[in-house]
């Protein structure tokens, strides 16, 4: 994967990165609440990241469709190319068997909708997280090449409430979520630690899964459940940050400490490399080169720290 | 063995069977050929019914089915032919259809003995207490009803009634000398009796030279008394006898599949299966056996689990330790020692652990001990905080030694009393709570007189009738070890294995009639319950109110009110119980340690809530508390062991605490869980390696965390620790 990671540390410094958070109608107290609190927490982890980072929330009776064109309108001016764009969806969805729809006061938003405002913004890099239930009946009307679109469930026939974007949400505050621990939490990471959760919820409850998320970033495809960069998808959502929580990107900016991030970065692809020729190895020298490799890389992080 | 199959020979004086009486006759005295060519014949003629009963017994059933649709048309007014067309449903496993037919007949002829009969083996099979009236009635409308003094006969010695069954099945030898299912319980009688029934084969044998079912009737009373060995060896001498009982055939393969061996059991499955015996339980069995894959056989010493594939690498520690030690435990406690290591079997989901034992979907039980082999429910085959397996694991491996001890001879209330009543030794947290239901049986006095007890678990009369059996056996050897001793249970059950009856048992070790023993019980019962039973009325009240004011966010009052509530009905600890709102009124008005106090109350009353028990972890961690952290945490080990966080937070804290090689284990349980995060999780484990001085496996995981992310910081500077 440490080539798409590569690209994620040659982001152009100056970018930006916008959310936009839409809670949509609950239907009953216990939904609107939990709409709203989860579009709270997006908002406030969002916000805590490191970078330059914009969040707009919309939630409740807010999140009406005049007030979202209007917000939108607003981001088509601001965002640059270079730019990255987040849009959350939290709420119902429902798919009549044509066109899906996000559940809003008064008249909701489609799919088509939906597009036609992202198609708008100029970002080249925009990551569309709709954790609503029949979420999956939008992947076709949303997905475009350079867009990573994620969905709560499969299709549009899954039509129960969803608790994906819970564990979606906890994916941006969770350090367990970074499972490569570069302090970053990509979208692809975050997308796998809350399919995982979401499914051992189900396990855990004793309840038949009504939610099985999907993950589309080619541009082309109907999205997959187990993504594999390096079988083609999740590429995108590798190279996509969400949050970053730690020195990298400081430590990115430091003349300084130049040589030794490329010697780090040397160290890094050596590393990947060996762990693609794993299967034809030895285990024992794999082992060994493994362990120097390792070693290095971690004596110039300690340089690196100092 | 279906009940209508065991009573199919009995057709005395065949009227019943209406055109094939003469063909029953000829198969009732094991004349097949002869009873073949008559069935033959009869599919020639040209009365549906009687081609209905030919068919029937050429054993071409949906034919039968069908002609007897046709004869029912024919006969509009007739019940007989509809009784017959239910027995054959009976047969072919469709009881509800069979019961509507008997129904019909009935309202056709009220109190038609035959359609009374059939209703009451329907109830019969579902054990039901309605079964004996119906048989009863049955009796009434037709003193000469064979059938139904046989099944009287039949489900007295259900209950454990042997005097009873002896006496009906007489009668009915009285009444037709040749009721081959009257000789069959007299046989069943002496089985369970230890003594071999020489004289009732031979007599059954003249009568049908080829009647297995006599063995296939005992072993059916043998394996109801758990014993399971023995009730196969006489499954095998039915189909000795005839290897085409293909019922016979299918319930020795379900039995074969309770003892654990699967290559048997498959095999005798698959052949009634292959010739037309396909009821559910056969079919259920075979689809579980070819589930097998799916399962990992362990051998563990002593042990030998079957645990499936997905958790076997996290949870095998836990039930080794803790069935290690159970066995432990009771082998000494009762004096004995397996010869033979133990199978545990555990099931993470429950339909697969039903048909495990009963060929079914749909059981209640959460464990069921066959002999040897002990089948359960896993921890993940139910919501966490709903099922605490380790006291399901202790109650089942009592029961294992225990039967040994007495080579299964002990009444259901014994086993299951000294069962209920070990989890209670085992922690006085475990075992089950005083539910409302209970508390209402015995405020309505409706708990058994100690000789009786055993109608309680197999024929109840009210609904939730086995749980208060459960509850008032264990309570009854908690009387009994607290006035007489816990030698007193010993030698109870010594006399139990030498096949004296209960009122002999309590009379002779007790040194008390019965209904004395009944009597002292109740009272002590009272009193130690009184504060719960005169309370409860007002707790539910008061509790309504609490809840309202918890809901309000009126914490004051339940701060002020929720102690007295508690204390009113201390051991309801379900969901929204009073130790719950009050340590949430705690926290809300910032009292942490009250909550604290209030959340450790609930724990030690057996509160399993998993929510509450991860707060309680946490306050406890945050005031400083460690070990009473630790201890919280593994309480909910018994309760959600399939929670990774649990294990991680656990593994941290036993670290903390230098305990290194505990530590090792929960971290284990956490990779084995497969974690999102695989790379913190071998970095833990590394951690607490080196702690433990494994510094070999310490590496080994410190890289497998760096392989999983190179640029993990914490991992990277415990590699350079353990390589500088």
């Amino acid at each position: 994967m440490r080539a798409w990671l590569v690209a994620l540390l040659a982001l152009p410094v100056q970018a930006a990165t916008y959310w936009v958070v839409l809670a949509g109608l609950g239907g009953e107290p216990d939904y609107e609440q939990r709409f709203s609190s989860w579009a709270r927490e997006a908002e406030k982890l969002a916000r805590g990241s490191t970078g330059e980072v914009h969040v707009s929330t919309l939630a409740g009776k807010d999140a009406t469709a005049e007030r979202i064109r209007a917000l939108f309108a607003d981001l088509a001016r601001r965002v640059r190319p270079e730019d990255s764009f987040v849009l959350l969806l939290i709420g119902h969805g429902t798919f009549d068997g044509y066109q899906y729809k996000f559940n809003i006061p008064g008249p909701d938003l489609s799919g088509e909708d939906l597009a036609a405002l992202l198609d708008r913004i100029t970002a080249t890099r925009q990551l569309v997280v709709n954790t609503t239930s029949a979420s999956g009946a939008s992947v076709e009307t949303l997905r475009k090449p350079g867009r990573i679109v994620i969905t709560a469930t499969k299709s549009g026939m899954e039509k129960n409430a969803t608790v994906f974007a819970r564990y979606w949400i906890e994916a941006l505050r969770d350090p367990a979520a970074d499972t490569d621990k570069n302090e970053t939490v990509s979208a692809l990471e975050a997308f796998r630690y809350a399919s995982q959760k979401t499914a051992r919820f189900y396990e855990s409850q004793r309840r038949l899964a009504t939610e099985h998320p999907l993950l589309e970033d080619t541009g082309q495809g109907g999205g997959v459940r187990s993504p594999a960069p390096e079988e083609g998808s999740g590429r995108l959502a590798a190279a996509f940050p969400l949050v970053r929580f730690g020195r990298a990107q400081a430590a990115a900016r430091d003349p300084a400490r130049r040589a030794l991030l490329a010697r780090k970065e040397e160290l890094e692809q050596k590393i990947d490399l060996l762990k693609y020729q794993k299967a034809a190895m030895d285990s024992a020298e794999y082992r060994k080169q493994l362990t120097a490799l390792l070693v290095e890389l971690a004596r110039v992080n300690e340089e690196l720290e100092k | 063995m279906t009940a209508a199959l065991l009573l199919l020979t009995l057709a005395q004086p065949f009227a019943a069977a209406g055109p094939a009486a003469e063909c029953r006759a000829l198969a009732h005295r094991g004349r097949n050929i002869e009873a073949q060519n008559c069935f033959s014949a009869l599919v020639r003629r040209p009365d549906a019914w009687a081609r209905a009963e030919g068919l029937w017994g050429l054993g071409r059933y949906r034919e039968a089915n069908d002609e007897f649709r046709r004869a029912v048309a024919e006969r509009p007014r007739d019940p007989d032919c509809r009784v017959r067309w239910g027995r054959l449903l009976l047969e072919r496993f469709n009881p509800g259809e069979a019961a509507e037919l008997f129904q019909e007949a009935l309202q056709l002829r009220k109190d038609h003995p035959g359609a009374l009969v059939g209703l009451a083996l329907v109830a019969a099979e579902g054990f039901e207490q309605k079964a004996v009236e119906l048989a009863e009635r049955a009796l009434a409308a037709d003193p000469g009803a064979i059938e139904a003094r046989v099944l009287l006969a039949r489900m007295a010695l259900e209950d454990g009634d042997a005097a009873r069954a002896v006496q009906e099945a007489d009668r009915a030898l009285a009444a037709w000398p040749e009721a081959l299912e009257a000789m069959a319980i007299r046989a069943a009688v002496e089985w369970l009796e230890d003594r071999e029934p020489s004289a009732w084969i031979q007599r059954a044998l003249a009568v049908h030279p080829r009647y297995g079912r006599i063995y296939a009737v005992g072993a059916r009373f043998l394996v109801l008394n758990r014993r399971y060995e023995d009730g196969v060896r006489l499954y095998r001498k039915a189909v000795e006898l005839d290897p085409a009982l293909w019922d016979v055939r299918s319930e020795l393969g379900l039995n074969l599949m309770r003892l654990g061996r699967d290559a048997e059991a498959r095999r005798e499955l698959e052949l009634a299966y292959e010739n037309g015996y396909r009821n559910a339980a056969t079919v259920n069995a075979l689809r579980l056996l070819d589930s097998a894959r799916n399962f990992l056989l362990l051998d563990a010493g002593r042990f030998t689990l079957k645990l499936h594939r997905k958790e076997a690498a996290w949870l095998r520690p836990y039930v080794e330790q803790e069935a290690t030690r159970a066995l432990a435990t009771f082998q000494k406690k009762y004096g004995v020692t397996l010869k033979e290591p133990v199978r545990i079997e555990l099931y993470p989901d429950h339909e697969d652990f039903a048909v495990r034992t009963l060929g079914m979907p749909g059981l209640g039980a959460l464990g069921v001990t066959f002999e040897r082999a002990v089948a359960m429910d896993s921890p993940t085959a139910r919501k966490p905080g709903t099922f605490h397996w380790a006291g399901t694991l202790w109650h089942e491996l009592n029961h294992v030694v225990v039967l040994a001890a007495v080579n299964n001879r002990a009444p259901r209330w014994f086993v299951e009393g000294l069962a209920v009543w070990e989890e209670t030794q085992a922690s006085p947290e475990w075992g089950e709570r005083l539910t409302p239901d209970v508390i209402a049986a015995i405020r309505d006095r409706k708990l058994l007189p100690v000789a009786q007890l055993d109608r309680g678990f197999v024929r109840p009369s009210y609904p939730g009738q086995v749980v208060v059996s459960y509850f008032q056996a264990g309570k009854l050897c908690e009387y009994i070890a607290s006035q007489w001793g816990f030698d007193a249970l010993r030698r109870m059950l010594r006399a139990f294995g030498e096949r004296k009856t209960t009122p002999e048992v309590v009379r002779e070790v007790l040194a008390l009639p019965p209904e004395e023993l009944d009597r002292r019980f109740q009272s002590w019962l009272d009193g130690q319950l009184r504060r719960t039973l005169e309370g409860f009325p007002v707790w539910r009240e008061r509790m309504k109110r609490l809840a309202e004011a918890a809901r309000a966010g009126r914490h004051d009052e339940v701060i002020r009110e929720g102690p007295a509530v508690r204390d009113l009905y201390p051991e309801y600890v379900e969901a929204g119980s009073a130790y719950e709102l009050l340590a949430g009124a705690y926290l809300a008005t910032g009292d942490k340690e009250a909550a604290r106090q209030e959340l450790e109350r609930y724990a030690r009353a057996g509160g399993r809530d998993p929510a509450l028990l991860r707060q309680l972890a946490e306050l406890e961690a945050t005031s400083g508390r460690k070990r009473e952290a630790v201890a919280a945490l593994e309480r909910l080990l018994y309760v959600a062991p399939g929670d990774e966080e649990v294990h991680r937070r656990l593994g941290d804290l036993l670290l903390e605490l230098g305990e290194a090689e505990q530590a090792i284990r929960e971290y284990r349980a956490v990779l084995a869980l497969g974690p999102s995060d695989v790379a913190a999780a071998h970095y833990h484990l590394a951690r607490a390696c080196r702690a433990a001085r494994r510094l070999e496996e310490a590496r080994e995981h410190v890289l497998a965390a760096l392989e999983a992310a190179p640029g993990y910081r914490p991992a990277q500077k415990l590699l350079l620790e353990l390589n500088p």
